[in-house]
């Protein structure tokens, strides 16, 4: 005789009844910690780089165009970390709970964010305009010196030293 | 009059005849589970699918063993270069109108991986490849996620059988 | 005069009594030609010796002792540091919790070394890995291609530091697409449906060769899931890494990223946190009780019961979801960072948490109990796919395939890490060996991981997440064990300035995978499939590298020209 113990599964079953979550009918199973897109707040953003530094896949990344700078979101290869979020010394990224994000067209799935670069007084676009003036802000450093490339900086930082020190004019 | 008959018949599938098709698809699909090379998380997801909290089967959508009888491709994986010869055969057993859910990150644009040595980098970049060895791809749908959501696995299959329009768009602004 | 000395200094780098009864042995051996003993990281002893002595080494000291296993073996291109290749095998003393390695170095224009394979069989992987990732010769052995594809170029090894990731792909991409059709096309269609493992829907395979209904022995062939992880490393920074380590396997992620952190914590002496201690064990424990229910519905699956399938899969939902509300994602927590962790965790989740467990060991106890009550499940998991003690021993098998052939090992308990110290629990084991001790241990420990669980929540310490700051030293060698779902998982990293120098980890399936063969002799066909999934195998950890393995069967019912075509001996 074989022992039937198992057929108390339809109890259980009976008894549990229905867990479907009917989505898309219904709201879908997400706790509040869940990490979504990211959002970029292009009023805060500086155009400093460091959250194309820290993205693991390389997901944010910059690309020079021109005399512009742009900071590109690849929503494709993003694994949702939110390491940039945590590192943007402007805390302009957000996490969302975003995740309803299928297209049929690649090209759909990028964010660009512009940036004006300043030019040097040679000619080279060096640095994003919001990312001196931030570091003209914050730091006690001349601004005459900010807007010079790094090259033309240092011939600058050299020739006044020397004439401010040694009385050497260049 | 005879030889343009001829040639009629031995041309390839025309367009009309894939829409009447698709349209035909656009209830319950049977999918084949193609992995290519994926860490498995996508993988686990699109088995939680079927359990309970989810029931894609409620949708009629069904999991096949064998990609002869499937409709949709679930690819998982950034496609490496000694899955790849796998992937050619799987997507060429599958009748047309052949239609490709490229799931996860690594599918989508290489995950974390689109610059290694062994990788290739996601299905867009195979899609020419492919149209070169004949094998057409009639719809492809991209669902990004490390892992990808099974609420987001459902979203893609809408998207892919024209159900919902997307929600993302390019977008570029100004600092 | 000289061997007192010798000793003197060995007893006070040896970490106990069972360390130093082995290096006193080495030394009798050895003599002058071992050279610079020292202590490395915090459970590490690393012994310099000379190539031709390895064998002699291995067998007569290591081998021999029988609380010795070998654990992993690392091949490591130190041109730039000292001009040399290195080799790093690592055995571990279990009773003790200490680690003895064993560093050969090879000159950089002769990197040969002696085969091990004869004395420690669990070994062979490895070398034909480091052969054909790093160009190291072993002699008097086979070296066939193991990870990358057979149409790779010659001389191309990835892992040298001369061998940059786009100079390979200028090399060998093109050529994989044109051959593609070329090399496997033919061969797929051969391949037999039952070992083309339907619940895991991984790309690998096995090759079963069966006379009548029984199977004689087995092939596998894999390593399709090579995605260069090792070489992508040494290009990235310290903190980007654990995110990489994670996404090495779906199921167990959580396991790399933190042995990864305690590898490099190891390495440069960072203190932890107690807080981010318990962290990661709370986490750690939530990711074995959702992979052993994962494993235990797919088992189900595959015996028949699909019932028992969808009830399991529908308890281990709500594991996925405390795991989202503790880290913010259902998989791949990515909370681990190196020096602590970056989430934290609040009295509000502790109370939900606890619930939920509660629920889940009610539900569970009363699934499993019924479940073992279906005719085909016990009858058909008992008795078949037998690996004995022996065998399991010279192989170093390791996670529940060990447990369930008798052998205690259990990295928590043998070499405790993370907050471990501070709880109680049981390492259930059975001396079987087939595939209803291994479900048996599986079983058991879901409980046991609640239970463990609890007691963490419960005597949580306050405190901060992770460090302030850790200063990097370039060129310091550590090693991290963590005992994963399937396994005991070993890192071991290099130091470099920005990021790792040299990353190597490996997975438990790596290790348990040369032990299927051995249990698939005499199976039935029909029970093939649960024989191979008793090992809850994860190839996606396995193939970091490319695996060819090789199969003594005489009697096949493929055909013969598939096997000599990929040119392997036989």
């Amino acid at each position: 005789m074989i022992r039937v113990k198992f057929v108390k599964i339809v109890g259980t079953s009976l008894k549990k009844g229905t867990v479907t979550i009917k989505y898309p009918y219904e709201k879908p199973l997400i706790t509040s910690e869940f990490r979504g897109k990211i959002e970029v707040d292009p009023a805060k953003c500086t155009g400093c780089g460091a959250c194309t530094r820290i993205c693991p896949p390389k997901a944010l990344y910059l690309v020079k165009e021109g005399d512009n700078l742009v900071i590109r979101y690849f929503i494709g290869r993003c694994i949702f970390c939110a390491m940039c979020a945590d590192i943007c010394p402007q805390k302009a990224i957000s996490v969302s709970h975003e995740f309803e994000l299928a297209t049929d067209d690649i090209a759909s799935l990028y964010e660009d964010i512009e940036h004006d670069l300043v030019k040097c007084a040679c000619g080279k676009a060096f640095a994003p305009k919001k990312l001196v003036n931030e570091v003209i802000e914050k730091t006690k450093l001349p601004p005459h010196l900010l807007t010079l490339c790094p090259e033309c900086r240092r011939v600058e930082t050299v020739k006044r030293l020397s004439f401010r020190l040694l009385g050497v004019k260049w | 009059m005879a030889m343009v008959k001829f040639l009629a018949l031995n041309q390839k599938p025309s367009g009309i005849d894939l829409e009447r098709a698709f349209k035909r698809l656009k209830r319950s699909v049977w999918v084949f589970h193609l992995n290519t090379g994926s860490c498995n998380g996508c993988d686990i997801e699109v088995l939680d699918v079927l359990t309970p909290y989810f029931d894609v089967e409620r949708f009629g959508i069904k999991l096949v063993v064998s990609p002869r009888h499937a409709d949709v491709a679930l690819l998982t994986g950034p496609i490496t270069i000694k899955a790849f010869p796998k992937v050619v055969r799987a997507l060429q057993a599958i009748p047309r109108p052949r239609l490709v859910l490229a799931i996860g990150s690594c599918a989508v644009g290489g995950g974390i991986w689109f610059d290694s040595y062994s990788t290739i980098g996601g299905l867009h970049r195979v899609i020419d490849i492919l149209k070169d060895m004949g094998i057409e791809i009639d719809r492809v749908a991209y669902v990004p996620g490390c892992p990808a959501r099974p609420e987001a696995i459902i979203y893609g299959v809408a998207v892919l059988l024209d159900l919902l329009k997307p929600k993302v768009k390019y977008r570029r602004v100004k600092a | 005069m000289e061997r007192l000395e010798l000793s003197k200094v060995l007893e006070s780098i040896a970490r106990g009594k069972r360390s130093r009864d082995i290096l006193l042995k080495m030394s009798k051996v050895l003599g002058r030609k071992m050279r610079n003993v020292k202590k490395v990281g915090s459970t590490s002893i690393f012994v310099e010796i000379d190539r031709d002595t390895l064998p002699k080494v291995a067998l007569l000291v290591l081998y021999n002792e029988p609380d010795v296993y070998f654990r992993t073996m690392v091949a490591s291109d130190e041109r730039r540091v000292e001009g040399v290749y290195k080799l790093y095998y690592v055995f571990g003393i279990d009773s003790e919790g200490t680690n003895i390695v064993l560093e050969v170095a090879l000159p950089q224009d002769e990197p040969v070394a002696p085969t091990i394979v004869d004395i420690v069989k669990a070994i062979d992987w490895y070398e034909m890995e480091a052969h054909d990732l790093m160009g190291i010769v072993f002699r008097d052995r086979d070296l066939p291609r193991f990870v990358l594809p057979d149409d790779w170029p010659q001389d191309l090894y990835p892992l040298r530091k001369d061998v940059s990731i786009d100079s390979i792909r200028k090399n060998y991409s093109p050529k994989a697409i044109e051959h593609a059709r070329a090399i496997e096309a033919e061969q797929i269609v051969k391949i037999p449906i039952g070992p083309y493992h339907p619940a895991l829907h991984e790309p690998e395979y096995f090759e079963l060769y069966v006379r009548g209904e029984k199977v004689i022995d087995s092939r596998y062939v894999g390593f399709l899931v090579h995605r260069g992880i090792e070489k992508l490393a040494e290009n990235m920074k310290y903190n980007q890494v654990p995110f990489l380590a994670e996404r090495i396997c779906g199921i167990c992620g959580f396991v790399h990223s933190t042995s990864y952190c305690q590898a490099v914590e190891d390495a440069l002496s960072i203190d932890v946190p107690e807080r981010a201690h318990f962290i990661r064990s709370i986490v750690l424990e939530i990711e074995r009780i959702h992979s052993h229910l994962l494993w235990i519905g797919v088992a189900l699956h595959l015996l028949g019961y699909d019932t028992g399938f969808m009830h399991i899969w529908r308890v281990r939902e709500k594991i996925m979801i405390i795991a989202e509300l503790l880290t913010g994602s259902r998989k791949t927590y990515g909370i681990n960072i190196v020096g602590g962790v970056r989430k934290d965790i609040n009295k509000d989740k502790i109370e939900k948490v606890v619930k939920t467990l509660n629920e889940v060991e009610q539900e569970y106890q009363h699934l499993i109990e019924t479940a073992m009550g279906v005719p085909q499940v016990k009858k058909r998991l008992s008795g078949t796919g037998i690996l004995p003690r022996a065998e399991a021993r010279a192989l170093s098998v390791v996670g529940p395939v060990a447990r369930g052939s008798g052998l205690a090992r259990d990295v928590r308990k043998d070499y405790p890490y993370a907050a471990y110290h501070f709880v109680s629990f049981k390492v259930p084991v059975y001396s079987e060996g087939d595939n209803l001790a291994r479900t048996l241990v599986r079983v058991e420990e879901v409980m046991e991981s609640i239970n463990i669980v609890k007691q963490l929540l419960d005597t949580l310490p306050q405190g901060p997440i992770s460090v302030d700051r850790w200063d990097v030293e370039p060129f310091k060698r550590g090693i991290g064990a963590v005992e994963a779902p399937r396994g005991e998982v070993i890192h071991m990293v290099i130091t470099g300035r920005y990021g790792p120098y040299r990353w190597r980890a490996r997975a438990p399936t790596y290790q348990n995978l040369p032990a299927v063969p051995i249990m698939l002799r005499g199976v039935d066909l029909a029970d093939a499939a649960i024989t191979i999934a008793s090992i809850d195998p994860c190839f996606s950890c396995t193939d970091r590298a490319i695996v060819l393995d090789l199969a003594k069967g005489s009697i096949r019912t493929i055909p013969i020209s598939y096997i000599t075509q990929k040119g392997l001996p036989r």
